[in-house]
């Protein structure tokens, strides 16, 4: 049975099951405007004291701050009710039930539920970014906005592979019910761009959180600070980081002795 | 009173040991708490490197945060998500039975987890400010007691504000949004995010009338030296009083007709 069958048919249940709840819809919408705006303040205050953010002017790290929102818009709907789960199910041995199915199980684990409504938080994103770019008064070119599909495309798989190396973490601390936290802390670092750190944060979030990745070169790529190179360089992290956490996955479900084995 | 002493050494000893259970878990969350101070610290780091910003070098950005990320560890409260859980699913109802009230366990646990926890940053507080100097106080054994007074209020306000809030899951299933709530606001008017002094002056001045700088920015800036004069010391601990008074009077409230209009989960 091919995988892609029975996610189509978990998702038409679970489109089914979430229009019954419409008022969490206006709930959710509701919390994304606010933190928006809680966002926007925040920036502002920054910039009531500098022109500048590590080099970059306001409407530019909105641009970023809206790629910040889509991004963590997918995380809600598909990572945290998807892979998030797998912490508890390691613990509880519910991955055995998973595992006897004759699907891929890392493709099942990761996108068997959605949270429908988080979509929203994609669109809003993306809207906030596109009218940043307009305040900017900058046309992108095609080149530029193939670059921001390509790095957000990227950025997409990027979060993905690092939610999976993040869980998978949980075949060896079961103990560790959290760990998505772990992530959530981490990843306010990506609200702003990586220049505005100082030296010694930049190189971690580059090279060793690779966060940076995530926003930072989306945005550059929309403002046109970025070549049609470096997207391809950010098309290539991406790669590796999902061949390495396919790689990782494997040897963490080796491990996997299921609860009270 | 000696029963209460024996009561309280019981509960705190349980949930000192219960906490033991879970140190990665907890270390996790102290990683959580403390990002968002390191992050706001980078930043102003960066915008501080032209020269003071209204008087803030960053020294003083560095001092700050380190107070934030101490003062936060100190009063974070975070039950009113266990309350709208527990009334959600009904344990609510164990609780309710048992000899003692639910909001003196919920203390112990703060006791326990907070001793756990503060102790943590503050020993690596001292890692650090012996390899920068920057981070480090000024010995001052008077401020430091006035810290420690300023902390307790700080938190006891902060506890009853999350209870209250929390006991309103009675009524609503959205409780905890009202904390979220807050704790958006707070970026801003408790100086989560900058010292208040940073903020445009009009919104400063609405924080002032407000509960949200005593729980944080005050006993923060009496730690760090922002807090000198004595008018100031007056303000900030009669504002944490009259505001402790507040929510004191709110938890009460809320407490005794919540527990009369609760309808137990499947009763």
């Amino acid at each position: 049975m091919s995988v892609r069958r029975v996610l189509r048919a978990l998702w038409r249940v679970n489109v089914v099951e979430e229009l019954q709840y419409r008022a969490n819809f206006l709930a959710s919408l509701l919390g994304t405007l606010f933190w928006i705006a809680m966002a926007l303040l925040t920036l502002a205050l920054f910039f009531r004291h500098t022109s500048r953010l590590g080099g970059w002017d306001y409407w530019e790290v909105v641009v970023l701050l809206g790629v910040f929102n889509a991004l963590t818009g997918v995380i809600e709907a598909v990572l945290r009710p998807g892979i998030g789960e797998l912490v508890d199910e390691v613990r509880s041995g519910k991955l055995d039930l998973i595992l006897t199915r004759p699907v891929d199980a890392q493709l099942y684990v990761s996108f068997r539920r959605l949270d429908l409504w988080r979509f929203a938080d994609v669109a809003l994103g993306l809207a906030l970014a596109g009218y940043a770019v307009v305040r900017l008064g900058r046309v992108p070119s095609p080149l530029d906005l193939l670059a921001f599909a390509v790095t957000l495309g990227s950025a997409v798989a990027l979060v993905y592979a690092i939610w999976v190396a993040l869980m998978s973490l949980a075949f060896w601390f079961v103990a560790v019910e959290n760990l998505s936290v772990l992530f959530d802390a981490v990843y306010e670092a990506a609200r702003y761009p990586v220049s505005a750190y100082p030296g010694a944060l930049r190189f971690v979030f580059v090279y060793l959180v690779p966060i940076a990745w995530t926003t930072t070169i989306p945005a550059s790529a929309l403002t046109g600070r970025l070549g049609p190179a470096a997207a391809l360089g950010a098309a290539g992290v991406a790669a590796l980081a999902l061949a390495l956490t396919r790689l990782l996955w494997r040897a963490a479900l080796r491990r996997y002795t299921s609860a009270g084995g | 009173m000696n029963v209460w002493l024996r009561r309280y050494a019981a509960l705190v000893r349980s949930a000192w040991l219960v906490d033991l259970q879970y140190r990665a878990a907890i270390a996790i969350w102290m990683l959580w708490n403390v990002t968002e101070p390191a992050i706001a610290l980078g930043i102003w780091w960066s915008i501080a490197s032209q020269g003071a910003v209204q008087g803030f070098g960053r020294d003083d950005f560095a001092r700050y945060f380190f107070g934030v990320a101490l003062v936060n560890q100190l009063t974070l409260a975070w039950d009113a998500w266990y309350i709208d859980r527990w009334v959600r699913d009904g344990e609510m109802n164990f609780r309710l039975a048992r000899p003692i009230g639910p909001v003196h366990e919920a203390i112990a646990d703060n006791i326990a987890y907070k001793a756990r926890t503060a102790s943590v940053v503050l020993v690596v507080w001292m890692l650090v400010a012996l390899a920068w100097p920057v981070v480090r106080l000024p010995f001052a054994p008077g401020r430091w007691a006035l810290f420690a007074l300023a902390v307790v209020l700080a938190a006891a306000i902060r506890f009853l504000n999350g209870y209250a809030t929390g006991l309103l899951a009675f009524w609503t299933t959205r409780a905890t949004a009202l904390m979220e709530l807050q704790f958006g606001i707070s970026l801003f008017l408790s100086g989560r995010i900058a010292p208040l002094a940073l903020l445009p002056p009009a919104v400063a001045s609405v924080a002032g009338v407000l509960w949200f700088p005593y729980v944080l920015s005050f006993p923060v800036e009496v730690l760090t030296g922002g807090v000198v004069t004595p008018e100031q010391y007056v303000r900030g601990f009669l504002g944490q009083v009259c505001w402790l008074a507040v929510w004191w009077a709110a938890y009460r409230v809320v407490w005794r007709r919540g527990i009369r209009h609760y309808g137990a989960v499947g009763g």
